[in-house]
């Protein structure tokens, strides 16, 4: 009981947090703009609301829109859950789902399959070049202590100048404008579950899968479970007797499998060729993603569905309304600061935990005098 | 015997002149735990007063709040008379005290004068660069006057460590201090290096200063204090002139129990040797000898105490056996194979299994639930999995078994486990080390800080673990402890064993302080009964 | 080829154009070497940078002095910086996240900002004018030497100051009482309290004078290298600058040294991206994976020192 006030606590405050953020977006847009409600409307409500002369109607395309948009931020975010939880800081995942779109689509392109099998093995092949690359900074980590930070963000930059190499260089389709690649065949490209032009493919369904795979993964495996223990106290898990430079490793090896396979179902099901030339920036987005589910990967489709939505409500309010798009990164920088704050309302977190204790003390009182039965 | 007639004559011509009094100082923590009990502190100025005691028995609290870093629950303190409240270091500071503490406050990359100039370094005419020269100048000007040899120029984690004490030593006195604090200052000096501070310590009381000496060793009380009180289990004992006490009844006063409390056991039957340990020695990075050919057994069915004041290689000898320390010579066996430099894992599938004595560092992961902490040792072997997945319902069924059969009180196998009373914690740790059916078990100062109804608890389990045939080691501090739930004990004095008692149900708190406090040391043969060869 | 790649680095423009690149990586990379002395991680470099660099055009624009746009860069640089440490400081949001937080503000808060307050998308397009950049300077006696004079005057009144500052902050470490303060507190913050030096203090002091220092590379970048603000400009500089006070051990020379590795780097890039058959991508890898094998050999040196004192048991690292 005590401690689902503790959790409802943690809700609350997460929540405030939220306001909090949007509140300093509103007051910028108040600032910024000459007609700011009308921004706030199309913020708030604009992604999934048409606002007809007829009357509002729930707009379903823009809703599905928004699906679409979770795609590669979902994988992104269960992989950023993984490596936080066994408390590496690795932030590579850029350069893991840039390099996973890449090798999915050489073999979209190259490869001669079956539909059905194609897709798949572009998609496996995505995951493992993800995989592949985070055992550098992972090994460098266990091995040598050098700090997974730097390294992950310096592969990012040898990930993204490298491919970008062999895009112009090797790859180019060059009867076409812009650097790209050659088209994928038909029977890599994953489809779309209705071909309505929202482009959202198959791959939420397998993005929604894997949530429930990852959450499997790190609350009912021993894979899971060292990971999370070795995250929260080292020194315990290894005299425990856990791998634990092992296990550090395969955190961040999964969590660039989760980023290359979002690449490359992102890159297969959303464009024709590839034409990423930088960094797509999914990685950052998996982080807040990761910090507003708490590491958790059951809420990473909740707090994905959060940020394309008002990722959504930022692009219609640039386009109906005379704020910029880029609002979005200034209430993600809030909710940062406000959200991961342990501090933010401490106090009355602090009257919680104090009458737990007190509640604690009494129940052991009482147990004791009945001879140390519960 | 100079001292002894200055001090006889002091006490004749003047009033007490006490530069420092503590009275009825109290000190309770929130969990219950009363650290200093009415204790009464007199300090005379210009003496070497020492406070004495084993560990737990509140001398370090006693000065930590003489030097402001923690508040005492009731009582009060007069300084030169004055009432004062000592409310933070700097104020202590400002008051003329200083305290060395037993890990050194010291920047290792900055120089000894620098260090010692810290906070009010001098600065040249701009005002804005440190004044190097006159820095080192303030240090050798102290260092001669008070003749502490340091070289100030040297990186502190270039110098020994009799040279860092003298700069903290230096670093209190360069602020005005006139009553000097000394936490353990032995425990990590050599003979040599304890020497030459007792030297210097006697200068500094012949310049006019007032020290206090905390320490648990008695020839050197006896080498250069002229006062002593004694604290057993945050009470003070009283006060008494070195020169009128011996080393015995110092003894006497330190050791003993208040309150004898029996464990309900019956004779123990050992059976064959499960661990061995052989000629282990361990030299720290300090270059202290912490352990010395220490030789030892246990053996299936016995509970083996390992009693003695805290510092003499218990923690070193602990370290080894579970492979978060390496020896540098000796053999450490569990049923006939090594153990030495085993990963955990391996050793704990050797059949060992540790109660550690920082129960929040190792023993716990603290935001995690009572169930993930107590299947940490077992998580991943075939009775908790079904194919890639965990068996839920086994896993269930483990930690609410261990939930009951430990006593563990909690509202459900869910709960964080950093959200339970220290007892609870324990039993938790407990709960799992004791119920992996080891072959050998070591616990740590097991009932360290706990309430009495999970102190009794955890001690019965022990018993009962022992009599199922596991080899229980038993290191503990607390002498009730060691004493009532052994079967059979040795004492660690300086690395080494000082004594071992077959049947330590018939000791005696006097005895068991001789042995502790290296007033007496068993013969080679007596000691080597431990081994059962 | 390569005699041609040689020839034409080893003239006196390529090196003039290293130490030009070099400037903006030091001023973020000193940032970063004050806060880890005082054992402060601020990764927020990267968006301190842009967003300085912003406000420095605003600013000089708004008053018309290059030097009144510095100046408000580097205030707007500490102010950054100052929040990051309350953050962290005082909320316990875990400062790596606040510097990431600011390094986002930095991403898309800047176009927002900059639409906001000039109606400008994007860049500043001409809002820069020539009197409105950082002036160069020719250094008298040293631009009549042969070689030398042209690699080093000339400069940006701020390429001398990065310079400059490696040394200044080099004295401010090493010979004033601050410094010794700032060493204490990242070492031992323990032994700081013990004699009264307030912690959080002098932790807000030094990430403040790396929001400053920042800040200084931001403005560098705007009001001279790239003549105006647009949102691409720093790319990642505030990372490399991480990088390059890793590889430097923390300290002031030692990261001059590395990030001139990177200026070397970046201006071989430019250099090499005209030629024939030679990828400019992969020129760009470089620096990069300089500072990986830099940190793996640093790494590996502290190991084997370690190593030396006493032996670790297998495992227990």
């Amino acid at each position: 009981m005590n401690d689902r006030r503790l959790l409802l606590f943690s809700l609350v405050r997460g929540l405030a947090a939220i306001l909090l953020a949007l509140a300093v977006a509103t007051i910028f847009i108040f600032i910024s703009s000459d007609e700011p409600l009308n921004a706030l409307k199309y913020l708030l409500l604009g992604p999934v609301v048409s606002f007809k002369v007829s009357g509002n109607v729930f707009n379903t395309t823009s809703f599905l829109t928004i699906l679409a948009a979770m795609i590669p931020t979902i994988f992104s975010g269960l992989a950023v859950c993984v490596m936080f939880s066994a408390n590496q800081f690795n932030l590579g995942g850029e350069g893991a789902i840039m390099l996973g779109g890449f090798v999915g689509a050489l073999l979209g392109i190259y490869l001669k399959l079956n539909t059905g099998l194609h897709q798949v093995v572009c998609v496996l092949a995505g995951a493992l070049a993800g995989g592949l690359i985070m055992l550098i900074p992972a090994v460098l980590k266990v091995k040598l202590g050098a700090s997974e930070m730097v390294t992950s963000l310096m592969m990012n930059y040898v990930v993204m100048f490298v491919i970008l190499h062999f895009l112009n260089f090797v790859f180019a389709d060059r009867s076409k404008g812009a650097t790209q690649t050659f088209p994928f065949q038909e029977t890599a490209k994953i489809p779309e579950i209705v071909a309505n032009g929202t482009k959202l493919t198959w791959g939420f369904v397998i993005a929604l899968i894997f949530v429930v795979i990852i959450a499997l993964f790190m609350y009912r495996t021993k894979w899971g479970y060292a990971i999370r223990m070795i995250g929260i106290n080292q020194s315990f898990a290894q005299y425990s007797g856990m791998q634990v430079g092992t296990v550090i490793i395969l955190s961040q090896v999964i969590g660039g499998m989760l980023s290359g396979m979002g690449g490359s179902i992102e890159v297969l099901g959303r464009f024709n060729t590839f034409l990423w030339r930088e960094l797509p920036g999914y990685g950052w987005l998996g982080i807040t993603i990761a910090i507003l589910a708490k590491n958790n990967p059951i809420f990473v489709p909740f707090a994905a569905f959060f940020i394309a939505y008002l990722n959504k409500g930022c692009d219609l309010m640039a386009t109906y309304s005379d704020v910029p798009s880029e609002m979005i990164d200034i209430i993600q920088a809030a909710i940062f600061l406000f959200f991961a704050a342990e501090q933010f309302l401490a106090k009355y977190r602090q009257k919680i935990v104090v009458r737990n204790a007190q509640r604690d003390l009494a129940l052991q009182e009482s147990a004791a005098s009945q001879g140390g039965k519960i | 015997m100079e001292q002894e007639v200055i001090v006889e004559q002091k006490e004749n011509v003047e009033q007490e002149d006490f530069v420092v009094q503590m009275r009825g100082i109290s000190k309770v923590y929130p969990n219950g735990i009363a650290a200093n009990k009415d204790v009464d502190f007199l300090l005379r100025r210009g003496e070497i007063h020492a406070i004495m005691g084993e560990n737990g028995a509140g001398k370090s609290t006693l000065m930590k709040i003489l030097f402001g870093l923690e508040q005492p629950t009731s009582g009060e303190i007069l300084i030169n008379g004055q009432p004062v409240a000592i409310t933070s270091p700097s104020k202590a500071i400002s008051l003329g005290i200083g305290m060395v503490h037993q890990h050194f406050m010291l920047v290792p990359s900055l120089t000894v004068a620098e260090n010692i100039v810290l906070g009010m370094a001098p600065t040249d005419k701009s005002r804005l660069l440190v004044d190097y020269k006159k820095a080192v100048q303030i240090a050798e000007e102290n260092a001669s006057r008070y003749n502490l040899r340091v070289d100030p120029n040297a990186k502190v984690m270039d110098i020994p460590v009799g040279m860092k004490q003298k700069v903290e030593i230096l670093k209190a006195l360069v602020r005005g201090a006139k009553i000097l604090i000394l936490d353990e200052p032995t425990a990590v000096l050599t003979t040599q290096e304890t020497s030459e501070l007792f030297k210097e310590l006697i200068a500094l009381k012949d310049q006019g200063f007032t020290i206090v000496f905390i320490s648990h060793k008695l020839k050197e009380i006896k080498q250069i204090t002229d006062r002593l009180t004694i604290m057993r289990s945050g009470r003070s004992m009283g006060v008494y002139n070195t020169a009128d006490i011996s080393e015995n009844e110092i003894s006497r006063l330190m050791v003993g129990r208040d309150v004898v409390l029996k464990v309900v056991k019956d004779k123990s039957q050992p059976t064959d040797t499960v661990l061995k340990v052989r000629d282990l020695e361990y030299t720290n990075r300090w270059n202290k000898k912490m352990l010395d050919k220490l030789s030892f057994s246990v053996r299936k069915g016995e509970i083996l105490g390992i009693a003695g004041v805290e510092g003499n290689g218990q923690r070193e000898l602990v370290e080894m056996l579970f492979n978060l320390n390496v020896p540098d010579a000796g053999t450490v066996t569990v049923d006939g194979e090594s153990i030495i430099n085993l990963s955990q894992d391996k050793i704990r599938d050797r059949g060992v299994s540790l109660v550690p004595e920082d129960r929040m560092t190792y023993g716990i992961a603290d935001i995690a639930s009572i169930e993930e902490n107590v299947i940490s040792d077992r998580f991943s072997t075939k009775r908790f999995n079904k194919g890639p997945l965990f068996d839920m319902r086994a896993i269930h069924n483990e930690s609410k078994t261990l939930i009951v059969d430990y006593r563990i009180l909690a509202k459900s196998h869910k709960q964080q486990v950093k959200m339970l009373s220290g007892g609870n914690i324990q039993k938790v740790v407990v709960a799992r080390e004791l119920s992996s059916k080891p072959t050998l078990l070591i616990v740590d100062q097991p009932t360290r800080g706990i309430d009495v109804g999970a102190t009794e608890f955890i001690r019965n389990e022990i018993v009962e673990l022992s009599r199922s045939g596991t080899a229980v080691l038993l290191v503990s501090a607390d002498l009730n402890e060691v004493i009532e739930l052994s079967d059979s004990l040795i004492v660690m004095y300086g690395g080494k064993i000082a004594a071992y008692f077959e049947d330590s149900s018939q000791l005696d708190d006097e005895t068991m302080g001789e042995y502790m406090l290296g007033l007496k040391h068993q013969t080679e043969e007596e000691i080597a009964k431990v081994c059962y060869e | 080829m390569i005699s041609d790649l040689l020839s034409s680095i080893l003239n006196a423009d390529f090196l003039y154009s290293v130490i030009r690149i070099t400037a903006p990586i030091l001023f973020a990379a000193l940032g970063a070497v004050v806060a880890e002395k005082a054992g402060v991680t601020n990764i927020g470099l990267e968006g301190i940078m842009m967003i300085s660099a912003l406000f420095g055009v605003l600013f000089g624009y708004w008053t018309q002095s290059w030097f009144i746009g510095v100046v408000g860069a580097v205030v707007v640089g500490v102010l950054l910086a100052l929040m990051i440490g309350f953050f962290a400081f005082k909320m316990k949001t875990d400062i790596v996240i606040g510097g990431i937080a600011v390094n986002m503000l930095g991403a898309g808060g800047t176009i927002f900002l900059l639409d906001m307050f000039t109606g400008m998308k994007g860049n500043t397009g001409s809002l820069v004018t020539r009197e409105l950049l950082i002036p160069t300077v020719d250094i008298p006696l040293i631009k009549s030497i042969p070689f030398l004079g042209q690699v080093l005057s000339g400069h940006a009144v701020l390429t001398y100051l990065a310079f400059l500052l490696v040394w200044l902050i080099w004295v401010v470490l090493y010979k004033t009482p601050l410094g010794l303060n700032v060493r204490a507190v990242g070492e031992n913050p323990n032994a700081a309290t013990s004699i009264g030096v307030s912690v959080q203090k002098i932790k807000y002091i030094a990430i403040g004078i790396s929001g400053a220092l920042a800040g200084l590379g931001g403005a560098f970048m705007s009001m001279y290298y790239s003549q105006g603000w647009n949102s691409g400009m720093v790319a990642g500089r505030g990372f490399i600058a991480l990088a390059a006070t890793a590889m430097g051990r923390g300290e002031p020379v030692g990261t001059m040294l590395s990030s001139l590795l990177f200026g070397l780097a970046q201006a071989l890039r430019t250099k090499v991206s005209g030629m024939q058959g030679v990828s400019s991508y992969l020129v760009s890898v470089i620096p990069y994976l300089v500072t990986i094998i830099g940190l793996v050999l640093y790494a590996i040196s502290i190991k084997n020192k370690l190593k030396k004192r006493h032996p670790v048991a297998k495992g227990a690292e």
